[in-house]
């Protein structure tokens, strides 16, 4: 093997390091004020950044909804980690939701919160159901170590409720 | 004597088809039993047993007895959801007996057609029934003189939707009180309704509660010197709790009386004087909280009201203070987490125990006090006996307000008693909630040693009966926020079965010797009502759908139906048209208990419903949601 | 030597000038710090005398050295036995006096220990001081509870008596450091530490979060102030009462906004609706020195700049930017001005 070859395979993890760094750019973004720079492709903006999706996290927890939606299992509100949204499940109805209110209970945080903030929110709570980038979740639960961080728990994905399925998780419910 | 090479050698062509045999026999037998595992799980099996006898029943001379005012109501009506105004749930009705429950037949259902949790007991006042419904509170008549019990009326008082989302645990209602001609109920929006029981027709509509502000009203009126008595709900969402009394002919408010706050407010005033020191002071509600803490304190009266009419005064518990997170609010938090004792006619507090001093653990003493009278040293003492939160059987001097006894019911180590000299409980240091960490194995947990759901007492046997729970938890803080009309706890908690791993339990209770006499553990925590009758048999339900006949004496199991949805609901009896004994229950599983199933919630996060789901995971194999009201009666 | 001795002025500056001011351990302005200023100051008098006398020592070596191989005599040859026996000596002598030496150093670090552990005694006021990214939440505690105090970003305690600072976090590891007063103590998630303040007269200090924690580590500061025990208590008591609400006018329609508009689901002003929990307590803002957490002096304009932007003096606090027309500006600062 000629030393420049070697050279030349010596590069290689560190091309492929540099390929890596660069392929996680776009999670640590942090907009600080969100502009008219997000109008075109808001959604995946928040929903791909893990300092957005942290930040909705820490709202989760100081804007009650935690009081309500426990740590996504539900309680006075309906669960948010399953795949029923009744009033639509992408990061634009979510938004709405959390500002606007629905009737049947979900206040309105309008003039509680931020737009962004709203943002923020909608994207933590779709990660908590909806595939995220794994390197955008945030590691940190935000109760005092009663939960395992979401991160190591499976998340379970948007699916079609099927009777299999269903039947596996309650033969695992009973163990 | 082992067996050598040879013989084994030789024995294995005849061995060989017996062993196949055998294989097989036993992947059947144990296919069979997994398959009957499945459906049902070994636990729910291992506590289904008769009742083990702890004491002897007292003897005559030393039963607890019924107030010499209380006359139970022996022409078989049932006006009230606890039965009489002294809250005995006890039923004078004999016909249906220890001897011939057994033969007990379902007459008549009806369905709500609602799927959320059903707590309510229907009355019946002549040839009515009288039926509540969790939200959205419609309101039946139905007729009993005819066949299959039509609907005589139907009202709907239409709450709003909203009110949903601010009611803690399941949007369910307790039921309605009947007196004068009228029906009196409460809505989940925060409404008090007087309906007149003939028609069906308003006659008087008052708003109580405001949603915005996270208040609703879940408990059943009571109606005591023509006073509706009417509690506000909200203690998780940081409402500052009060009971008002309206007028029960015009809904004029009469009095009102804040559980938080200023003496004025609380109506405290020259004749309030309760035995304990830590009570007594001006303007207590304000100086036991952290400034501006009493106006998001909680204290609501969201549960029952007993009624002593010699006395003049009603008795009611107070919820717990808010937030959940304690360290957000030093100080005793009065007057919350205990037990008010008023003059009905003005609303003036006559004493004030407070069960949970600046309560750490959602111990709400919002539960039933049960006004009776006890043979103690020769003397009858009067009395009320409250099985707390807290795990410990208050009986309480009802005069004065003085503790007589506090025996544990329940499993406690959150406390380590109380003490009689000043009536506060001793905490267990050991569990005292901390911020950003977790405190382990805290029992009773918040639901407490029994919930909302009422004791009942029977004057033959002398015994309370108890349903109850088995839980403990695992709880921490976190800093929590007030936002107006959105949850004020800071508490993250995880429950499960307490020790023996039943999480239920079904205790018989002598107050005099203040032992227990007989226990049933039961499988799921015990959240339906109790029922004792004058046939020495006691009625309750279980979360899993049966609905079981007990003997008073021993515990023996008489008789048990499977209904369609677990019962959380309050067992009642009385005379139909006929002549003949009836009892009543809803099977309709939610509430707190039951939000698993009524509200679809997803056990996969241990903290969901406060912690509650973790304790019920398999609920949702073992019974639906539902609701449906079962009559029954013995055969013609 | 020479050539060393140049830039000394310059060092000898820069130690003296930390010596002074609202940040620094060598003022000895509480118990604490005036101990172990004094235990530093023993401490560098001893090891800067033994450091001058090994300096001399060697440089005599050296001078003599020198004389020796001038003279011939050399070191090949075995010194006389006189002088060895002074050489004996003088080690026996050096090792005798650094092992003395350190006995006392040992022996007054643990005095010194005691006597603080003495000084700080029962405290009169007890503190829980909560660190959040990035700003420090006060709560006084009190027997009775309808007394207990909520602020903010400021500190007051009375001088010649002892608080006890109760330390706790609410999300990563911080550091309370009031230099001038005591030593520095870590705010550690799940767990409770205190440090004990004796502060010896009154004056106004500055501490900073001597623990990284976050991008805004470095405005994360506290204004400490010590009070005669009784402008502490006139303080207090005048902390306890809840500001005015506006009748009218630009405040009043601040108040308004406040209470609509985002501002309450966060921060809590005394006895109005806004009971927000989750960012400084604002009742009486107004009468702190800075803002956010020590970032812009308080003024009119800072105050105006800071809730039109917090994005921009501290880039990534948990303050968002809430849209506002320059008019509800003015309101709405018009309105925390009152908040005295």
């Amino acid at each position: 093997m000629s030393s420049l070859s070697r050279a030349r395979l010596a590069l290689l993890p560190l091309a492929l390091l540099q390929l890596s760094l660069l392929a996680s750019c776009g999670r640590e973004t942090r907009d600080y004020r969100s502009n008219m720079l997000h109008a075109q492709n808001r959604a995946a903006d928040f929903r791909g950044n893990a300092y957005h999706i942290a930040q909705g996290q820490r709202l989760f927890g100081w804007m009650n909804c935690s009081g309500c939606h426990s740590h996504g299992g539900g309680g006075m509100g309906p669960p948010l980690r399953d795949a029923k949204w009744r009033y639509g499940s992408s990061m634009d109805n979510i938004v709405q939701t959390i500002l606007n209110g629905r009737p049947n209970g979900m206040p309105a945080f309008r003039a509680r919160i931020t737009e962004d903030q709203a943002w923020e929110l909608a994207a933590y709570v779709t990660s908590l159901s909806i595939r995220t980038r794994k390197d955008a979740l945030s590691a940190r639960g935000e109760e005092p170590a009663n939960v395992e961080p979401p991160t190591l728990d499976e998340r379970k994905n948007p699916r079609a409720v099927s009777g299999k399925q269903d039947a596996a998780e309650k033969k695992v419910g009973t163990q | 004597m082992p067996a050598s090479p040879a013989h084994r050698e030789a024995g294995r062509g005849r061995i060989a088809p017996i062993a196949i045999a055998v294989v097989v026999l036993a992947v059947l037998v144990a296919l069979g039993a997994a398959v009957l595992a499945f459906r049902y799980p070994a636990r729910a099996a291992r506590f289904d047993v008769n009742a083990r006898i702890l004491a002897p029943l007292p003897a005559p001379t030393t039963r607890a007895r019924l107030t010499s005012w209380n006359h139970p109501d022996s022409t078989g009506q049932f006006t009230w959801q606890l039965g009489d105004t002294a809250g005995t749930r006890f039923s004078p009705l004999g016909e249906i007996t220890s001897d011939n429950v057994g033969r007990l037949q379902q007459t008549f259902t009806f369905d709500t057609g609602l799927k959320r949790g059903h707590e309510a007991a229907p009355l019946v006042v002549g040839t009515t029934m009288y039926i509540t419904t969790p939200w959205p509170n419609d309101v039946y008549a139905l007729d009993l003189a005819k066949p299959g019990a039509p609907i005589k009326w139907h009202y709907q008082p239409k709450p709003l939707p909203a009110a949903q989302g601010v009611a803690c645990c399941d949007v369910v209602n307790r039921g309605a009180v009947y007196g004068g001609g009228k029906l009196y109920f409460n809505t989940l929006d925060g409404q008090t309704i007087a309906l007149d029981a003939a028609t069906g027709h308003e006659v008087w509509k008052v708003k109580l509660a405001e949603i915005n502000r996270g208040e609703t009203i879940t408990m059943a009126p009571l109606l005591a010197e023509g006073r509706v008595l009417v509690g506000t709900s909200g203690g998780e969402m940081g409402v500052r709790g009060s009971l008002t009394a309206l007028d029960a002919g015009s809904g004029a408010v009469v009095w009102k009386a804040y559980s938080t706050g200023p003496d004025k407010d609380v109506l405290i005033g020259p004749e309030f004087h309760p035995p304990y020191p830590a009570e007594q002071g001006k303007d207590l509600g304000v100086s036991t909280w952290n400034p501006d803490g009493w106006k998001i304190g909680g204290g609501n009266p969201w549960g029952w009201i007993s009624y002593d009419p010699e006395l003049h005064l009603i008795y009611y518990g107070t919820g717990n203070p808010g937030p959940w997170n304690a360290l957000q609010r030093p100080g005793d938090n009065k007057w919350t987490a205990g037990i008010f004792a008023r003059d009905v006619r003005t609303g003036q507090a006559r004493w004030f125990y407070q069960s949970s001093p600046h309560d750490l653990f959602d111990y709400d003493d919002i539960n039933e006090s049960i006004l009776v009278d006890l043979p103690i040293g020769g003397a009858l003492h009067k009395v009320l006996i409250h099985p707390a939160r807290t795990g410990f059987l208050m009986v309480i001097d009802r005069e004065t307000g003085r503790v007589l006894s506090a025996d544990p019911y329940s499993y406690i180590n959150s406390m380590t008693g109380v003490d009689l000299r000043t009536g506060r409980p001793t905490m267990n240091p050991d569990k005292l909630p901390q911020s950003g960490r977790v405190t382990r194995d805290i029992c009773p947990a918040a639901p407490g040693g029994k919930d909302w759901n009422p004791s009942s007492f029977s004057p033959l046997t002398g015994l309370i009966y108890i349903p109850h729970n088995n839980l403990c938890m695992d709880e921490g803080d976190v800093q929590t926020n007030y936002i107006a009309g959105t949850p004020f706890l800071g508490t993250e908690a995880r429950m499960y079965a307490g020790p023996g791993a039943n999480r239920g339990l079904f205790t018989a209770w002598d107050p005099v010797a203040r032992r227990k006499v007989w226990e049933i553990r039961e499988d799921l925590p015990v959240w339906s009502g109790a029922l004792a009758t004058a046939g020495n048999v006691v009625f309750y339900g279980t979360m899993d759908g049966w609905f079981k006949a007990v003997d008073a004496r021993d515990g023996r199991l008489l008789w048990k139906q499977h209904l369609v949805s677990g019962i959380i609901g309050m067992p009642m009896s009385y005379r139909g048209p006929d002549g003949r004994q009836y009892v009543a229950i809803f099977a309709g599983v939610g509430g707190w208990a039951g939000g698993i199933v009524a509200g679809a919630l997803d056990p996969g996060d241990p903290t969901t419903a406060l912690g509650f789901v973790n304790a019920m995971k398999d609920l949702v194999k073992r019974t639906d949601a539902g609701g449906r009201l079962y009559v029954f009666a013995l055969p013609r | 030597m020479m050539r060393a001795s140049a830039p000394l002025p310059s060092l000898l500056a820069l130690f003296l000038g930390a010596c002074h001011g609202v940040q620094t351990s060598a003022s000895g302005d509480g118990t604490e710090s005036l101990r172990i200023g004094n235990l530093f100051g023993l401490f560098l008098g001893t090891t800067g005398v033994v450091y001058l006398i090994v300096l001399v020592l060697l440089a005599i070596a050296i001078k003599r050295g020198t004389r020796h191989r001038a003279c011939g005599s050399g070191l090949q040859g075995e010194p006389p036995s006189h002088l060895e026996n002074r050489w004996r000596l003088g080690l026996i002598v050096f090792t005798g006096a650094t092992a003395l030496i350190l006995l006392l150093l040992s022996l007054a670090t643990f005095l010194t220990d005691r006597s603080i552990a003495r000084a700080a005694g029962a405290p009169t006021v007890e503190v829980e001081v909560i660190g959040h990214q990035w700003w420090w939440e006060v709560r006084y505690r009190d027997p009775v509870a309808g007394r207990t105090l909520h602020t903010a970003n400021e500190l007051h305690i009375p001088a010649g008596l002892t608080t006890q600072v109760k330390l706790s976090t609410s999300d990563v590891i911080h550091s309370l450091w009031i230099p001038n007063l005591a030593g520095k103590q870590d705010l550690i998630p799940g767990r409770k530490t205190d440090v004990m303040l004796h502060p010896l007269h009154t004056g106004l200090y500055r501490s900073q979060c001597a623990e990284f924690c976050g991008m805004q580590h470095a405005r994360m500061a506290l204004d400490v102030t010590v009070d005669s025990p009784a402008d502490f208590a006139r303080w207090y008591d005048t902390s306890l009462k809840s500001p005015p609400i506006p009748t009218g006018g630009l405040a009043y329609a601040g108040f308004q906004i406040f209470q609509n508009r985002q501002c309450a689901s966060c921060h809590n002003v005394a006895d109005t609706p806004a009971s927000g929990m989750v960012a400084p307590d604002l009742s009486h803002i107004a009468s702190r020195r800075t803002i956010a957490a020590g970032t812009l002096a308080m003024s009119h304009a800072n105050l105006r700049s800071w809730i039109a932007d917090p994005q921009t003096p501290k880039p990534g606090n948990q303050m968002p930017k809430v849209t506002l027309s320059p008019a509800e500006l003015d309101a709405l600062t018009a309105y925390l001005e009152t908040l005295k």
